[in-house]
């Protein structure tokens, strides 16, 4: 998937505008001013460092790209992770046949194959792609001590891209199509889920490979994740005001979006954007440059 | 008739997407060849071919393996220093970072490299006119210090708020000796 793709590409191939772009930006209202669309490595490494000499941005993405291309380093499994949470459900070429109405998207035919899930697989999705987020964040930044302690420690830090990621799934996973008692909602169906209902997750299939031990300690890690970080999801869900009705007028200011069924329109979001990736590349080049900049 | 339609709607909706990624920059043809390209030679690696400069790091042979992040942590100036909030940001082997935060906002960055890792890191320290205690200390760009300890750990301050004498307050802050018994 991205093994073979240099980090400044990644960073180079992301949009400068599009859906995925123009939702994030509509919700920066949430994390105001945290997060900037920074698309190349040079971009970023300015942004991470403050420095300006050129021959010493150069040296420092230099290294980020050589770290980058190091498997063992972990990086770009932290890639692979954000981009298959995100490459479900995908329709080819809704991107390309995107049009203006005005200020917002419109996907012309493809509405009609935009398909709501029922309530347990947004819930089991949520939580996959949030066991996704912890294991990436182990991989970008090593495992200081148990994995789900430290991570959830790490939330309460999180900023720029990581914390406009984090806002944008409470919205668009969690809020939009299970409403305002979205952890009650994941926790009580983790709890009730076989293992055969997850192992049967097309999230979870596509990165258990990345998630430590067998399919009972995934989803015991997966059930872990989601509770002990509830409480910060709970304090920043209401500190921010995040609520079904600002996050799907919001949405709507972007997307052309033909029924106001919350399930329908976060099947949308899901199925026309791809903010994970979008700024989980971003998440990964910002930690390289710092390492980077820390290494030469 | 419907059809007709159909067709028409979807050019005008293709060349407004055009249109509008050519606005946007987004025609990758138009771009110029990034930076980071310079040191591929065109003619001998196809295009997206992983750059000279983007080969793993691969340690000379002659450098010992370097160690573990976390054989660093403890040599970090303790939580609470200057009335700062410590937050260790990434542990991988031969490296170790962690942030300072003062009032919720970020201060500086410190962290400990074995060189092992990125050997030609190194050389610069033989240009180094001042020191910390024994260790070389020079600055790097305009907002890092940085000393080399046993000729091999690289402890760096970063800031885009301090000036070098507050980061060399803050690097001499670290546990130097305990560093240089590693």
């Amino acid at each position: 998937m991205s093994d073979e793709t240099p980090i400044y590409q990644l960073l180079e191939q992301l949009p400068q505008g599009g859906a995925t772009v123009r939702l994030l930006q509509a919700f920066d209202y949430l994390v105001p001013g945290e997060w900037q669309n920074i698309t190349s490595l040079e971009g970023m490494i300015r942004s991470t460092t403050g420095e300006e000499d050129e021959s010493l941005i150069q040296t420092i993405g230099e290294r980020a790209i050589a770290l980058y291309g190091n498997p063992e380093e972990g990086y770009q499994r932290a890639v692979w992770l954000f981009q298959s949470v995100d490459s479900l459900d995908k329709l080819a070429g809704a991107a390309a046949a995107a049009h203006m109405i005005g200020e917002k998207f419109s996907f012309l035919g493809f509405m009609e194959k935009v398909t709501p899930s029922e309530e347990t697989t947004q819930c089991v999705d949520a939580a996959v792609k949030f066991a996704a987020e912890m294991a990436a964040y182990c991989y970008c930044n090593g495992i200081p001590g148990d994995s789900v302690g430290d991570f959830v420690g790490s939330l309460s830090q999180y900023a720029k891209e990581d914390v406009m990621r984090v806002a944008a799934w409470v919205s668009f996973d969690c809020v939009l199509p299970l409403g305002p008692d979205f952890l009650d909602k994941i926790l009580g169906k983790l709890q009730n889920v076989s293992l055969d209902t997850l192992t049967n997750n097309r999230v979870f299939q596509k990165i258990s490979h990345l998630l430590p031990g067998g399919g009972q300690e995934q989803k015991a890690l997966i059930e872990t994740n989601m509770q002990q970080s509830a409480s910060f999801l709970s304090d920043f869900t209401s500190s921010r005001d995040i609520t079904q009705n600002g996050v799907i007028d919001r949405v709507r200011s972007v997307i052309e979006v033909s029924d106001d069924k919350l399930d329908y329109v976060a099947a949308a979001v899901d199925m026309f954007t791809n903010y994970y990736e979008h700024t989980g590349i971003q998440t990964v080049a910002r930690r390289l440059s710092s390492r980077a900049y820390g290494e030469i | 008739m419907l059809r007709v339609r159909y067709g028409w709607s979807l050019f005008l909706g293709l060349a407004f997407a055009v249109a509008v990624a050519g606005c946007c920059g987004g025609s990758s043809e138009e771009k110029k060849p990034s930076r980071w390209e310079t040191k591929t030679t065109p003619s001998a690696q196809p295009s997206g071919a992983i750059t000279s400069a983007a080969k793993p790091p691969a340690p000379a042979s002659s450098e010992p393996k370097p160690l573990e992040g976390s054989a660093f942590n403890k040599f970090f100036p303790a939580d609470a220093t200057d009335g700062t909030k410590r937050v260790f940001t990434q542990e991988k082997t031969g490296y170790a970072e962690a942030k300072y935060q003062k009032d919720g906002k970020d201060l500086l960055t410190l962290s400990i490299s074995d060189t092992a890792n990125n050997p030609d890191a190194r050389s610069k320290f033989s240009s180094a006119t001042e020191k910390l205690q024994s260790h070389p200390m020079m600055t790097v760009g305009k907002n890092q210090s940085t000393i080399l300890v046993k000729d091999r750990f690289q402890l760096k301050a970063s800031s885009q708020t301090l000036d070098h004498e507050a980061r060399k307050a803050w690097l001499s802050k670290f546990d130097l000796t305990g560093v240089a018994g590693l």
